[in-house]
């Protein structure tokens, strides 16, 4: 097949239209009663049944509600209702065994043709089907009829009959509304009954009037105003899948990250009457314009047209969504109400938070989102409540979105790595000035764990490891006594246009930055600073290398004239005194946490002069360790042993 | 007869969809999929390899050939649903459990798309292909 045809691309839907129905079918067996999902769905009774080539086709009445429902008087034919021509594939014919008088249920996705000349529309796609039986009598005799075979009538196409694609031109003429192939939506009924008179130029200020229009008459030009609550990216899915592949991790080279991020733009939206909905933008070519798209977008107004619906989702399933929601409930200004003049407006104050959200997506290579940036902020905006971390952290709950300024002080890297550097989780420790003054009971520093489904830029990246910059954390998820950057987390650098900041400027940290010393609470995996006597040395792991006194080149070579100096290229010249560089692990003896072992690797500097002079490892027995910043490994009880790293503050 | 009726509309939805965005959306292939059972993908394919050719002779008489997998040139006849294909006169003739073969399902399709080839040839030429049919068969 032709990469890329129409064949490969019908052979791909095919293989999972075909999932879709075994799945289905089997699903319908093991619940042993129907579907719950009973929006879309079409119910018809079947009059007569005949055959073409290995078409069943059915004529049968469309039924608005199922007859179990309805009296056995009821259920004689009654002649106002719609007369349908439903296709059966010779699968489904089979597995259904219909017969007149038969009531079959038809979920979607199936697909209705209207034909020229005739009044009776043509349903396709009948996949999934389902006979519904009517009561115990009918169970009874539909095990009868299973023993006896139905004889079908079947139509013999003449071969004269050709099909003619020609004349177009009177149909140019007509409205675009004719003769089109109309899809059963996925999720909610197929609106043929509601004609909405829609006008182009209408902007509906409805999301839900907007998605219940899906699939009626001209749904394509319904456009509708909502405010951008938020702008974020989120992962698309799929690039994820294409980095590890089988057995083959590949691993990004740090720092040329060439593949394009597989992120999406999308943006959180609400409408005047309160609800939200979750839109899914173009992807992104490059993760640095989210900032852009955050100071230009955030809180404006936009028109949104041709929308398509993804999914419906629930707070049930999209805790990460609804965390967020949550964050924006209740709304600051009062509400429209649905169905009452424009001057009836609703107090927020009680209502319940929504349950349930629309995921929306624009039509393939068209942009329906067009935000007015030069218009006022919206008053229905609620940028993000901006607090101090002593704040946050003393929140008692749990799944809380929440926004802060913070300077990252030491960033560490999840180790695995058979994962791509671009999504490793990270361990950023931060700290802002609410943190640093605090004499008691709260850390000076706090750990916040990003990961890798929060969508970091590139300049953030080459910020948090150059650290001494203080980042904004938009939406982070605190809970558990965590903070997490996750999806719809963003990280950015430059302040947001609107922010609500409880107090004075909480980005200003006076003096040097503090850490907790090391006691009795201190965690593994955390930050700490400590100071002790340095009471043995592990000589098994010790090692030493020189490194060049002027330029600091760590790969000196020997003299290629005399084999007993040593050479620095990047000087190009001798090096007569280089400094030794040690890396060692020493057992200090801590008075704040003197029950414990202390392990600490250390790094070590001391200048050598080549002339002679030997030099001595054991003067760093007994000697004293000053306030030493240091990265937690374990903590570990029986032995009684902390296990530390030595590192740099950014 | 219904099928016929339902097959011309779905092929006319897809000239008027390529007509319009030069793209076939992904409903009208299943629909398509739906009513020609397992012509749909192999004539689909024959159309993404422009396997179709109209011959025109200058009397206005037309013919189709179509560049079978195996290499041989079927014919389609314009004026009634006829393929020299062995499947034709298996599954439509004798066994009617199909409309149409792939070849025929072939030409619609690069009709619907504007991917036949053309060919202009005499009035002789296409006598002769028709009677050559008549010639392998006997």
């Amino acid at each position: 097949l032709c990469r890329g045809g129409l064949a490969e691309r019908l052979c791909r839907l095919q293989n999972r239209e075909r999932s879709a129905i075994s799945f289905w079918r089997h699903q319908c067996i093991s619940d042993d009663k129907t579907p719950s999902d009973k929006s879309g769905v079409l119910i018809v009774k079947i009059l007569e049944i005949f055959e073409e080539c290995t078409i069943q086709v059915a004529i049968c009445q469309q039924l608005e509600q199922s007859p179990v429902t309805l009296s056995p008087e009821d259920a004689l034919i009654n002649a106002e209702e719609p007369i349908l021509k439903v296709l059966f594939a010779r699968e489904t014919a089979a597995h259904l065994k219909s017969r007149p008088q038969d009531v079959i249920h038809i979920y979607p996705p199936w697909q209705k043709l209207l034909l020229r000349n005739t009044d009776v529309p043509v349903i396709l796609n009948t996949y999934f089907s389902q006979k519904v039986l009517l009561s115990e009598h009918s169970e009874a005799r539909e095990k009868t009829y299973d023993r006896t075979k139905m004889l079908i009538r079947k139509n013999i196409i003449s071969l004269a009959l050709t099909f003619r694609l020609d004349d177009l031109d009177d149909k140019l003429h007509q409205e675009p509304s004719d003769n089109q192939v109309a899809c059963a939506p996925q999720l909610h009924n197929n609106g043929d009954s509601k004609q909405h008179p829609l006008a182009l130029s209408a902007v509906n200020d409805s999301l839900l009037d907007m998605v219940e229009s899906q699939g009626a008459v001209g749904w394509r030009e319904v456009q509708v105003q909502v405010v951008i609550q938020r702008v974020y990216c989120l992962p698309a899915r799929e690039g994820y899948r294409s980095h590890t592949q089988g057995n083959k991790p590949l691993c990004a080279t740090p720092g040329t990250n060439s593949d394009p991020p597989n992120v999406r733009l999308c943006l959180l939206v609400q409408d005047a009457y309160g609800m939200f909905s979750e839109v899914w933008l173009q992807p992104l070519s490059s993760t640095d314009d989210i900032e852009q798209y955050c100071r230009r977008w955030e809180g404006k107004s936009c028109c949104l047209a041709g929308m398509k619906i993804l999914q419906r989702t629930t707070r049930g399933r999209a805790l990460g969504l609804f965390s967020l929601i949550d964050s924006l409930w209740p709304p600051v200004v009062p509400l429209k109400v649905p169905g009452q003049s424009q001057d009836s407006e609703m107090m927020t104050t009680n209502l319940p938070p929504p349950s349930f959200c629309y995921i929306l997506t624009v039509q393939s290579g068209e942009m329906h989102v067009e935000v007015d940036e030069e218009e006022q902020i919206s008053n229905l905006y609620q940028p993000p409540a901006v607090h101090g971390l002593k704040e946050i952290l003393r929140i008692d709950a749990c799944n809380k979105r929440c926004s802060f300024w913070a300077q990252v002080l030491y960033q560490r890297l999840q180790t695995k790595h058979t994962v791509p550097i671009n999504q490793r989780d990270i361990l950023l420790f931060v700290t802002d000035s609410t943190l640093q003054n605090v004499v008691h009971g709260m850390p000076k520093v706090v750990a916040v764990s990003v990961t890798a489904s929060c969508v970091l830029s590139m300049e953030i990246r080459e910020a948090l490891s150059a650290g001494s910059r203080l980042v904004f954390f938009k939406d982070a998820l605190w809970g558990n006594g965590r903070i997490i950057c996750v999806e719809r987390t963003v990280l950015l650098l430059q302040k947001p246009l609107l922010c609500l900041a409880a107090g004075a400027d909480l980005s200003k940290l006076t003096g040097p930055v503090r850490l907790d010393e090391l006691d009795s609470t201190t965690q593994a995996n955390s930050i700490c600073a400590l100071r002790g006597t340095v009471v043995g040395v592990n000589e098994s792991t010790a090692f030493s290398w020189p490194t060049c006194d002027r330029c600091g080149n760590g790969k000196l070579e020997l003299c290629p004239q005399d084999r007993e100096l040593l050479y620095c290229n990047q000087c190009s010249e001798v090096v007569t005194t280089p400094v030794l560089k040690m890396q060692l692990e020493v057992f200090l003896s801590c008075p704040s946490r003197s029950q414990s072992t202390v392990k600490v690797k250390v790094g070590h500097e001391i200048s050598v002069d080549l002339s002679g002079v030997t030099y001595e490892v054991q003067s760093v027995l007994g000697k004293e360790v000053g306030l030493l910043n240091c990265y937690v490994h374990s903590v570990t009880s029986r032995p009684n042993c902390v296990v530390l790293e030595e590192i740099v503050l950014l | 007869s219904t099928l016929p009726a339902v097959a011309e509309e779905l092929l006319r939805e897809i000239k008027k969809a390529f007509q319009e965005s030069s793209h076939v959306p992904d409903d009208l292939l299943l629909g398509l999929k739906f009513i020609f059972g397992p012509s749909a993908v192999p004539a689909l394919d024959l159309v993404d390899q422009r396997s179709v050719t109209r011959l025109t002779a200058p009397s206005g008489r037309t013919l189709y050939q179509v560049l079978g997998s195996s290499g041989k040139l079927y014919t389609c006849y314009s004026s009634c649903h006829f393929c020299t294909c062995p499947a034709f006169g298996f599954s439509v003739l004798q066994k009617n459990e199909s409309l149409l073969c792939k070849h025929i399902l072939a030409v619609y399709l690069s009709q619907a798309m504007g991917a036949c080839q053309e060919l202009s040839v005499s009035e002789e030429q296409l006598a002769n292909i028709l009677l050559a049919e008549e010639e392998d068969e006997g």
